[in-house]
């Protein structure tokens, strides 16, 4: 249960969404943010807060954004150092490999 | 075709302010955006510093809510039987009449007593919320009810100790050294505290966590120490002495400050880390480091939940708890202290919602927990109930002893009257069914009960449908009685505003009505929080001033804080208290019953849930999607043992009755304890039952509080038992 950070914040991933999170869980990653699935409390103040409304509460996503929430598992279970504060941790430096190779120029 | 060159008449827009009505300390300010009448977004308020722009789970979807297909929008009478949900539409005037005609009869026939109200606090606002049906009620006669849900026992506790004080301001938890969170998931229950705790930890403060279950909030903290539900109690006294043995007191504060500390110290003898170990399950080491840890990182906090005072001896935990911060000299800066209710920071103007001074002297009081027996004459009443009202709560799934209340409800003899938003499970009994207003179509003013703002309510849009406020409920049922004649019952809401506070006092300094429309909020005239410690010289609002570990209050017996008993002061519970604290083990378990913890050797404990309040928002889908549906944590070594495995269905019993609920092993519980989240809809439930079939009503030792994690059970795979 959790928020996901979906395809509009690939190359933008300004942190402005992870200034808001009341429990510091949207973690940096190299091209995007990612919301931790299990650290996420579902407030939905980081909706409001990004400019490009890439976030959305993953009972509310879109069909083609659907896939961000299996991502976004997949990247905590791929950094499991990844936990406990995102500003702590700093940037992971790494993407979940879907989002690596992601292709800019916009959803087809 | 194309729309494109269609004139279009501009939508007006307007943006209100607003307050969460929900019983949660957090009082979030709220803008509403409204587009041609019709509320489009409910958002948090950026200009609310504590609350700081966000909302939580349970209300960022308002919305849903507030326009849920489900909503009752008109006044209804039963025509199916009681509990078939089956009702036809009726006028106002009729509903009014007929429940005016009911009551007037009833209260011929059996005196006024037969009618009791029963609510608590679905909305919290000081017009809407907990007294708003008191005055009438209390003019009627009839029987007061007792609404001890939340922190009554601990409000005795605590008053006992140090008074009724705000304590400590919580926006001043940046400055403490030591946060010791104990029996609160503040993750899922007081959100907008959190980001105070993580930059206090962030400046190097120890956050710990006093919890059987490893919640969010534990994880995310310095150190979590699980504890067996109901021994709470034995871990503050243990504290207290290695404090007081080890010489981490302080002297001085201890001197000036405090009453009774001679006999404390005689009496925390008895409670030896070795001894606390053996009762609570945390071992030696852990427990002298707490307590020396505690005492000596200064400015040290005891954030305390809800939950603690939910045992045969919750009371008594929180007088030791309460006693803790004089005696490390806590209160000496700002952060430092204990917070449970800063509720006591604000003025409000009690007297003039609940009007106790109508009620006849010596009217009969019934405790809503006891309602299920109160129903099927099981407690023993000068006058038997014949008629209810409830509004603001949906007893059936929030008070214990679900069968008998079922039971109760359904007597064709009695009379109900439910004043709802939505068809829960409690409005399906009732013979009259009222339509309530949600927070956008109401105007109030809220204290909070988790920090220091007063916050304003202005209406966002229309009442849907025929819906009322609570306020213009009684205004409506208080004329068809004839009790217009005192103008306490044609109050406009405007003139309750009027008399919401003191605003003559010192706190209300600078606040208006105006100025609170305006800004929606407004901090009360405080020291800012970085000055405010309120007891750095004493000035506890105790008959001595004083901290008292020898309780002066205790003489006059057990007692419950007339605000949640109609402003009423008879028929106090009286039994003697100790007046030092004290260690009074859970009831329910091995050394107190061997035979009953043989039978069923698991604790269960019904903690809040994440995404409903109480039985709030267990409707709406988002929520329950969320929420998932009910569910048992059970650790992996007793699900083993019981062959029970995740997702499979298990029934939890006692002799009390018995739920069908989704198993979830999960090694965040202890071994032995069970956690079920309390809320879901008994219309919803498996066998339609809820965890309130399995708690007992049996009160804990101060202020009527309730015991429900004061309970045993045992679990069973649901196959195997019919297979
Ligand atoms: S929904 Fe709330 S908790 Fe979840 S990531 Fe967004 S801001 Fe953080
Ligand atoms: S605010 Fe939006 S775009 Fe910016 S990092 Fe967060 S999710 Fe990405
Ligand atoms: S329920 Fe509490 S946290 Fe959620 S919006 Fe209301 S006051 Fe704020």
């Amino acid at each position: 249960m959790a928020y996901v950070i979906t395809e509009a914040c690939i190359d933008a991933a300004d942190k402005a969404c992870r200034e808001e999170c009341p429990v510091d869980c949207i973690y940096e990653g190299d091209r995007m943010l990612y919301i931790h699935p299990d650290e996420c409390v579902d407030c939905g103040k980081c909706v409001t807060a990004c400019p490009n409304g890439a976030i959305s509460s993953e009972y509310k996503l879109a069909a083609e954004d659907e896939r961000f929430r299996d991502i976004a598992v997949e990247f905590f279970d791929a950094f499991p150092d990844a936990n406990g504060g995102a500003e702590d941790l700093g940037p992971v430096g790494a993407d979940h490999p879907t989002v690596a190779a992601w292709e800019t120029g916009g959803r087809t | 075709m194309t729309l494109i060159d269609e004139p279009v008449a501009p939508a007006r827009e307007l943006t209100v302010l607003g307050a969460c009505p929900q019983d949660c300390p957090d009082t979030c300010a709220m803008v509403v955006t409204v587009r041609d009448g019709v509320a489009v977004e409910v958002a948090g308020s950026k200009a609310q510093p504590y609350t700081n722009g966000g909302l939580c789970v349970k209300v960022d979807n308002y919305l849903d809510r507030v326009y849920h297909p489900d909503r009752i929008l008109h006044p209804m009478r039963r025509v199916g039987p009681k509990g078939s949900g089956e009702f036809e539409r009726i006028s106002w005037d009729e509903a009014v009449d007929e429940v005016a005609r009911r009551f007037t009869a009833i209260a011929a026939d059996h005196g006024a007593e037969a009618i009791m109200p029963v609510s608590y606090l679905g909305t919290q606002g000081i017009l809407n919320g907990l007294n708003v049906g008191d005055p009438f009620f209390n003019r009627l006669g009839a029987t007061v009810a007792e609404r001890t849900y939340c922190d009554a026992g601990s409000c005795t506790a605590y008053a006992m100790t140090i008074g009724d004080t705000a304590g400590v301001d919580p926006e001043a938890m940046v400055n403490s050294k030591f946060i010791l969170i104990w029996a609160a998931n503040i993750m899922s229950t007081n959100l907008h505290l959190w980001p105070y705790i993580a930059e206090a930890k962030k400046r190097g403060a120890k956050v710990v966590v006093v919890d059987p279950v490893r919640t969010k909030t534990a994880r995310a903290a310095s150190q979590h120490i699980p504890i067996r539900p109901g021994t709470d109690g034995a871990l503050a006294m243990a504290m207290m002495h290695v404090i007081i043995n080890e010489g981490l007191t302080d002297d001085d504060y201890v001197a000036a400050h405090t009453i009774g500390y001679d006999e404390l110290v005689e009496r925390v003898q008895q409670y030896t880390p070795e001894w606390a170990s053996q009762e609570t399950g945390i071992p030696v080491e852990t427990i002298l480091t707490l307590a020396r840890e505690y005492a000596t990182a200064q400015p040290s906090v005891i954030r305390i939940g809800v939950a603690v005072e939910r045992h045969a001896g919750g009371g008594q935990t929180v007088r030791a708890l309460s006693c803790l911060p004089a005696l490390v000299g806590a209160w000496r800066n700002p952060g430092g202290g204990i917070l449970q209710l800063p509720l006591w920071a604000f003025p409000v103007n009690w007297p003039a919602f609940m009007h106790p001074e109508l009620l006849p002297p010596g009217t009969q009081v019934v405790n809503q927990y006891l309602l299920g027996q109160a129903l099927t004459g099981q407690l023993d009443l000068r006058t038997p109930l014949k008629a209810l009202m409830v509004y603001n709560s949906n007893p059936l799934v929030v008070a214990p002893d679900q069968a008998r209340m079922v039971e109760g409800l359904s007597r064709d003899d009695l009379f109900t009257v439910v004043s709802e938003q939505f068809m829960t499970d409690t409005a399906r009994y009732a013979d009259i069914l009222l339509p309530a207003t949600t927070q956008l179509e109401q105007e109030d003013i809220m204290f909070s009960w988790g920090h220091l703002y007063v916050t304003y309510n202005n209406p966002s849009i229309a009442p849907l449908g025929e819906a009322v406020p609570n306020t213009e409920l009684f205004r409506r049922l208080a004329r068809a009685m004839g009790f217009d004649d005192d103008p306490i019952f044609t109050r406009t809401d405007e003139q309750m505003i009027a008399e919401a506070f003191d605003w003559s006092s010192p706190a209300m300094e600078g606040i208006t009505v105006d100025s609170l429309k305006e800004q929606g909020f407004s901090r009360l005239n405080l020291p800012p929080s970085d000055e405010y410690a309120p007891h750095r010289d004493g000035n506890f609002r105790t008959p001595s001033g004083k901290t008292e570990f020898v309780s002066s209050a205790a003489a006059g017996g057990n007692f419950v804080v007339p605000l949640f008993r109609q402003g009423s002061n008879d028929h106090q519970p009286g039994q003697p208290v100790d007046p030092l604290p004290h260690y009074i083990p859970p009831r329910d378990n091995a050394a107190a019953d061997p035979e009953l913890a043989a039978r069923y050797p698991l604790n269960l404990i019904s903690p809040k849930s994440h995404a409903f309040i109480n039985s709030s928002f267990a409707n709406i889908e988002i929520h329950q999607r969320v929420q998932k549906p009910a569910t048992l944590l059970i650790n992996p070594a007793d699900a083993e043992a019981r062959g029970i495995t995740t997702g499979s269905v298990v029934r939890a019993f006692n002799d009390r009755g018995s739920v069908e609920l989704l198993a979830k092993v999960d090694a965040s519980t202890m071994a032995g304890v069970t956690v079920c989240h309390v809320g879901h809809w008994r219309s919803d439930a498996l066998g339609l039952s809820t965890l309130s079939q399995l708690n007992p009503t049996t009160f804990a030792d101060l202020g009527n509080a309730p015991t429900f994690s004061d309970t045993l059970i045992d679990v069973e795979p649901v196959a195997a038992q019919e297979g």
